[in-house]
């Protein structure tokens, strides 16, 4: 019911198990191959191995925080790490980063020669970077895919950041150099938390702040960059639910990927999201992901398109609860107002702002006209 | 325990032990494992000498060092060392005190023991001289930049670009008369740093003025007494010294004279050795991926030895600097640093 056919590679379903410190050697990759993924991508693969600082991941249960993951194998070990993971079959994809385009070729032509099935090329960590990321650079991103596509027979995908005031100039530039993919987004830089009892940062220093806080933001950077650029696109950013990925798919991701919910949450994530998604296929009666591939994409629109209705909120049934306030406290417009067991919508004063339908436990609330 | 009795404590053929130990991939990995946990327990190494016969190899590089006292080198050495020790080789270091003759003899040395591969850091030879080397089938990679060797296969940084980022950002930060305290060494990329230097000033409209162009030993003591010289008449606002060595001596030289840095004149330098966080102020540097720059001269070489390249354009690696803005600087606002 899942099979994708991504860049010419036949897989079992869209879920790719995305780069990081659960990929850091071919067991790692093989495990989440076995646990049912539909590709992997390895821990980002680097130039020379640095050394990490402790502590370097934080989470608050919502989100993470990491800062510096990067492989700590060096490429030459990666030649038996990607025969362990392709011991079990299936498809692995190498994940790169660097500053050059020359070093970076080199390291994609390796682990193409080493069995990967396509090259990730990771030029957005927020971390140990200068203010202006790399990636927000679009002639720099050019030129480095450039230098990938060249040296490599293989599909090149180049993932982004939303740390750049231009996503489709840099997804732009990565397509006319030629890769096949662009995934979007990376980690976004930010600062998990302050312990106020010690005065400390969570961890001590920046770092890319992954899971649910940046799923509207994956979500924002996909259409953007699927409304804009003629690309496939691979959609990364707080999935942990077989709907998650459902909304990056029907917004057009090609295939989708988790990360941060097979680290917080181990393995059976990657069981727990497809059952979830083919589970509602199945109610929908949805035969594969491409019937509703980029459907909500159409319903995105600019302002300029938005119609101007006078729809204003309504209460539909009357059994509301009465420890619930949520409607008539959130109305900005003193709208809504309690009467006995329900509430009423001044609809001479509602300006169909619509917080409250999102608000309401009982979805009593919708707006119309 | 020899590779006869390995193998007969496996049950398999000497080929077979010996296909484990040199084309693993060849053998069944039940097999193979099987093989592997022998050698470990035994704690078997392969007779060096006798694989240097069978693979016409000696499992040993040479590496021509300008001069081992500069901090530079030895990390670019430990990267090479990173690539090689894993594969079973050894490194013969040449330690040739900048001087080119010394460097010609020990590259004859090298090429008497049969070594399987060289690399030469910031050669200062002529073509003529590496073609030498290649004549004999010995693979060669250049660490550094030599303007002869445009065909080589190499690993550089550009230094113009590195240098030009850190004019750019002294001018940001108020500096106008900017003084270069030139280390002799390594020669051509001193020389593009100069270029980037030159180009920042007048693309900024600031006038070239040659006598803030000082030609100094690359060393702690060139920099003092550069720094001297320089201070001698009229201050510069800021020292980019094209070392973080000369930078050292520079500070010393200005502390010396009782100059406050960088309240009176800020100093930069280049490399980012490790003690230019220690010492005070901070030094602000540009940072040399020297480790990196000695993996991928020992990747590029293995390429070759171990006949990857084979279509015969020269490898050439081109990496990147980094600034590293601290406090020597005297920068007041945070806008570009790295984070």
């Amino acid at each position: 019911m899942l099979k994708t056919d991504f860049l010419g590679m036949k897989l079992d379903n869209p879920l790719i198990v995305a780069a990081g410190p659960w990929h850091r050697d071919g067991e790692g990759l093989k495990a989440s191959i076995k646990a049912g993924a539909g590709a992997v991508v390895t821990e980002s693969i680097i130039s020379d191995t640095l050394l990490d600082v402790r502590p370097h991941i934080a989470s608050d249960g919502q989100g993470a925080q990491n800062i510096r993951l990067y492989s700590n194998i060096q490429i030459e070990g990666w030649e038996r790490e990607m025969r362990i993971a392709k011991s079990a079959g299936g498809v692995v994809i190498a994940s790169i980063s660097g500053h050059t385009p020359s070093e970076l070729a080199y390291l994609a032509s390796k682990l193409e020669k080493f069995g990967a099935d396509a090259i990730e090329l990771s030029v957005s960590n927020p971390m140990s970077e200068g203010l202006e990321v790399m990636a927000s650079h679009a002639e720099t991103i050019y030129e480095m895919t450039r230098a990938i596509v060249e040296s490599v027979n293989i599909p090149v995908i180049v993932k982004l950041s939303q740390n750049t005031t231009n996503i489709s100039k840099v997804a732009k530039a990565a397509r006319s150099a030629g890769c096949s993919c662009v995934s979007a987004i990376n980690t976004v830089r930010g600062i998990l938390q302050i312990d106020l009892e010690n005065a400390r940062p969570t961890l001590s220093s920046y770092g890319g702040i992954s899971g649910e806080y940046i799923r509207p933001l994956g979500l924002a950077s996909v259409a953007t960059i699927l409304q804009t650029v003629d690309v496939p696109v691979s959609g990364i950013g707080g999935i942990s639910t077989g709907r998650h990925a459902l909304e990056y798919i029907m917004l057009g991701a090609s295939t989708i990927q988790v990360g941060t919910a097979v680290m917080v949450g181990g393995r059976p994530v990657i069981g727990n999201i497809l059952k979830e998604m083919e589970s509602w296929m199945k109610d929908h009666k949805i035969k594969s992901p491409d019937e509703i591939r980029g459907k909500a994409l159409k319903n995105l629109k600019s302002f300029d398109e938005m119609k101007h209705e006078p729809a204003v909120s309504t209460v539909t049934g009357v059994a509301c609860r009465e420890d619930c306030e949520k409607c008539v406290t959130c109305c900005i417009y003193d709208a809504v107002v309690r009467d006995g067991g329900t509430v009423r919508v001044d609809r001479n004063r509602c300006m169909g702002c619509g917080l409250c339908t999102f608000l309401c436990p009982e979805n009593k609330l919708s707006l119309g006209w | 325990m020899n590779i006869k009795q390995i193998a007969k404590a496996a049950g398999v053929s000497v080929a077979t032990v010996s296909r484990v130990l040199n084309h693993p991939e060849n053998v069944a990995p039940a097999t193979r494992e099987r093989i592997q946990k022998i050698i470990d327990e035994a704690e078997y190494t392969p007779n060096w000498f006798a694989q240097g016969l069978n693979f016409n190899r000696t499992k040993t590089l040479g590496v021509i060092v300008p001069h081992m006292l500069t901090a530079m080198y030895t990390d670019i050495i430990s990267g090479i060392e990173e690539v090689a020790r894993p594969k079973g080789f050894i490194t013969f270091l040449c330690n040739v005190e900048r001087d080119p003759k010394m460097e010609r003899e020990y590259i004859g040395q090298l090429i008497q023991r049969r070594v399987d591969g060289i690399i030469i850091m910031s050669s200062t030879l002529e073509e003529k001289y590496i073609s030498v080397i290649e004549a004999e089938k010995i693979p060669v990679v250049l660490i550094g930049e030599n303007r002869e060797h445009g065909q080589c296969n190499s690993v550089t940084v550009d230094c113009r670009l590195g240098a030009a980022e850190m004019m750019a950002h002294l001018i940001e930060t108020g500096h106008r008369s900017i003084g270069f305290l030139w280390g002799n060494d390594p020669q051509q990329e001193t020389t593009n740093m100069l270029a980037g230097y030159k180009n920042i000033l007048r693309a900024n409209g600031i006038p070239i003025n040659d006598g803030r162009i000082l030609k100094t030993e690359n060393s702690i003591e060139g920099g003092y007494l550069g720094a001297r010289k320089m201070i001698a008449d009229e201050w510069p606002d800021a020292i980019f010294a094209t070392s973080d060595e000369i930078a050292y001596g520079a500070m010393d030289a200005l502390k010396d004279s009782g100059i406050c840095i960088p309240e009176d004149i800020a100093v930069v330098g280049f490399g980012n050795n490790r003690m230019s966080n220690l010492v005070d102020p901070k030094l602000t540097t540009v940072e040399l991926p020297l480790r990196k720059m000695g993996i991928y001269g020992a990747r590029i070489l293995f390429d070759l030895i171990e006949g990857e390249n084979d279509d015969r354009t020269p490898r050439q690696i081109l990496l990147q600097s980094k600034l590293r803005i601290r406090r020597s600087c005297g920068h007041k606002e945070r806008i570009e640093e790295m984070f």
